[in-house]
């Protein structure tokens, strides 16, 4: 197996990662019913952001292009939950939704948003992953391909879930339910 | 209009699916673009916090 092949195999299990991330999300939201707050879905994006990188690296093989894009969907998803935590950070002022593992989701988002930043950066520093044959490029690991196809479910799952949440406008500071399903725009829609 | 950036990187990994890379980076840019526009109509609040 070429560096090449082996760097793609890895940023497939990025993708499988980023998917973990973004399905503790959705499982938090429907089972516990912990409605993503505007800066929650956009830090969702965020990572959603982070996910494009990865699949062009395991479709189109490894380019610094692709790091460079994972660190920028890092730093804007990043500047979300840092305004996010900022807000929540004296102790008495609240928090929005439930923690997990000690910490509310804003504050692992930052987290992973960090490790994404360093990580990508780390892999960056093995050039030999760069250098490409005269011959064509493999196609695409079996995994890598799964991956980019959950990632894809994920993203029409999550833009779904928020024209639920907030129709075509801007969301709720705290939302409290689905607007389309609480007014009855669903039902009419689906002739009931 | 909060769902834009979801369906902008949906697009852009059918895309890359596709093999079209030059698309998917497009279309990236404008997911991207549209987080931070978005971002920007919900920070409205000054923090309470000294610097």
């Amino acid at each position: 197996m070429s560096e090449s092949e082996r760097f793609r195999l890895l940023n497939a299990l990025g993708l499988v990662a980023v998917a973990a991330v973004l399905i503790t999300a959705f499982v938090d939201q429907i089972a516990f019913h912990d409605l993503p707050c505007p800066l929650c879905i956009l830090q969702r994006a965020g990572f959603l952001g982070v996910a494009v990188g990865l699949a062009l690296n395991v479709k189109f093989g490894p380019r610094p292009s692709h790091y460079g894009l994972m660190i920028l969907s890092s730093l804007a998803g990043g500047a979300v939950s840092v305004r996010q935590t900022l807000l929540h950070i004296v102790p008495g002022e609240g928090a929005y939704g439930d923690a997990f593992f000690g910490l509310h989701f804003y504050a692992w988002a930052l987290i992973l948003f960090a490790v994404c930043v360093t990580g990508s950066a780390i892999l960056m520093l093995f050039d030999a992953q760069f250098e490409r044959g005269p011959e064509t490029l493999p196609r695409a690991p079996l995994l890598g391909t799964l991956a980019i196809v959950l990632v894809l479910l994920l993203a029409l799952g999550n833009g779904v879930s928020t024209v639920l949440e907030c129709g075509g406008g801007l969301c709720p500071d705290s939302p409290t339910g689905y607007m389309l399903i609480d007014d009855g725009t669903m039902q009419r829609l689906m002739g009931r | 209009m909060m769902s834009l950036p979801f369906f902008g990187v949906f697009l852009a990994l059918s895309a890359t699916l596709a093999g079209q890379r030059g698309a998917a980076l497009v279309l990236w840019v404008v997911s991207v673009a549209a987080m931070l526009a978005l971002f920007r109509l919900h920070a409205t609040d000054s923090l309470h916090i000294a610097l």
